[in-house]
């Protein structure tokens, strides 16, 4: 799965700009993927010093709610959130995307992650040949979200809706992320393939993984 | 076979919430579940730093209830 991230400012921001948003409180769900996306495109946009971030919850509609009551700048969202903030009259001021990876322990078994690849791999393939059908599925995780209400399927920016088959995470994909992550305090040492990634039964895995058809 | 993965939502996992309903995991031979933590154990990321965040990605894993989850 492809995620969407999005830094959004509310409707009256002087915003317009990631790098506007330098010396200005940005609201991130530390620990979560949105968060570090968000981080990425606030370290892409300003010098470090000029950063500034505060501790927020994960669920983005109380993110969204309280960007709107103005506690801070901007924040980052994902879907369904995006679209509502833009339905309610917030700005998107940057957007990026990254992969969810899957984190298995010992306990699954090549074959069973084989079976789970397949299936995955073919849902895909149902969901990008008709990204707005499935696009309801955003709105049913957060049923009676006053954030939510009047949003529906054809309010989503279906290029924000990305997914990609399922494949092995490059090495130096994950080097990158290591470094990067480090990089913030986030994590000590250096990178080690061999402890981060179990090679053998994500070769086994994939090779059986293989779907022809939809 | 069976695997039990942590929780996904639409925007994380969408591609595994349509194999579900479409019974497509279940068509491979794997009787796919998906584990929740209980409320009262769910910790917020307001309560965390950048330096030391917290998270619920991992918890179910970590206590051998579930065999994967989405980072």
């Amino acid at each position: 799965m492809v995620v969407c991230a999005a830094l959004v400012v509310g409707p009256n921001s002087s915003v317009f700009t990631p790098q506007e948003l330098a010396g200005k409180l940005v609201a991130l769900d530390y620990g979560n993927g949105t968060a570090y996306a968000g981080l990425l495109m606030l370290e892409g946009a300003m010098a470090g010093e000029s950063i500034v971030t505060c501790a927020a919850t994960s669920h983005g509609g109380d993110r969204l709610a309280a960007l709107k009551r103005g506690e801070f700048e901007a924040t980052v969202l994902q879907e369904p959130w995006i679209a509502a903030a833009e339905k309610t009259g917030c700005r998107v001021v940057s957007t990026t995307f990254f992969h969810g990876t899957w984190v298995a322990d010992r306990s699954v078994s090549p074959e069973a992650y084989a079976a789970f690849l397949r299936a995955v791999t073919r849902a895909v393939r149902r969901i990008n040949a008709d990204k707005r059908t499935y696009a309801g599925y955003y709105l049913r995780d957060f049923p009676g979200h006053p954030e939510l209400a009047g949003l529906t399927p054809d309010d989503f920016d279906l290029n924000r809706i990305q997914l990609k088959e399922p494949s092995p995470i490059p090495e130096h994909e994950a080097r990158w992320a290591w470094e990067w992550m480090s990089s913030w305090g986030l994590l000590e040492g250096r990178f080690d393939v061999g402890t981060q990634i179990n090679r053998r039964v994500e070769r086994e895995a994939h090779a059986h993984a293989t779907v022809s058809g939809g | 076979m069976q695997l039990t993965i942590e929780r996904v939502i639409a925007f994380n996992g969408l591609d595994v919430l349509v194999a579900r309903d479409e019974g497509l995991f279940e068509a491979e031979g794997l009787d796919l579940r998906i584990a929740v933590p209980a409320p009262e154990e769910m910790r917020s990321s307001a309560d965390g730093t950048l330096s030391q965040p917290v998270t619920n990605q991992g918890l179910l894993v970590d206590r051998g209830e579930a065999g994967m989850f989405q980072g």
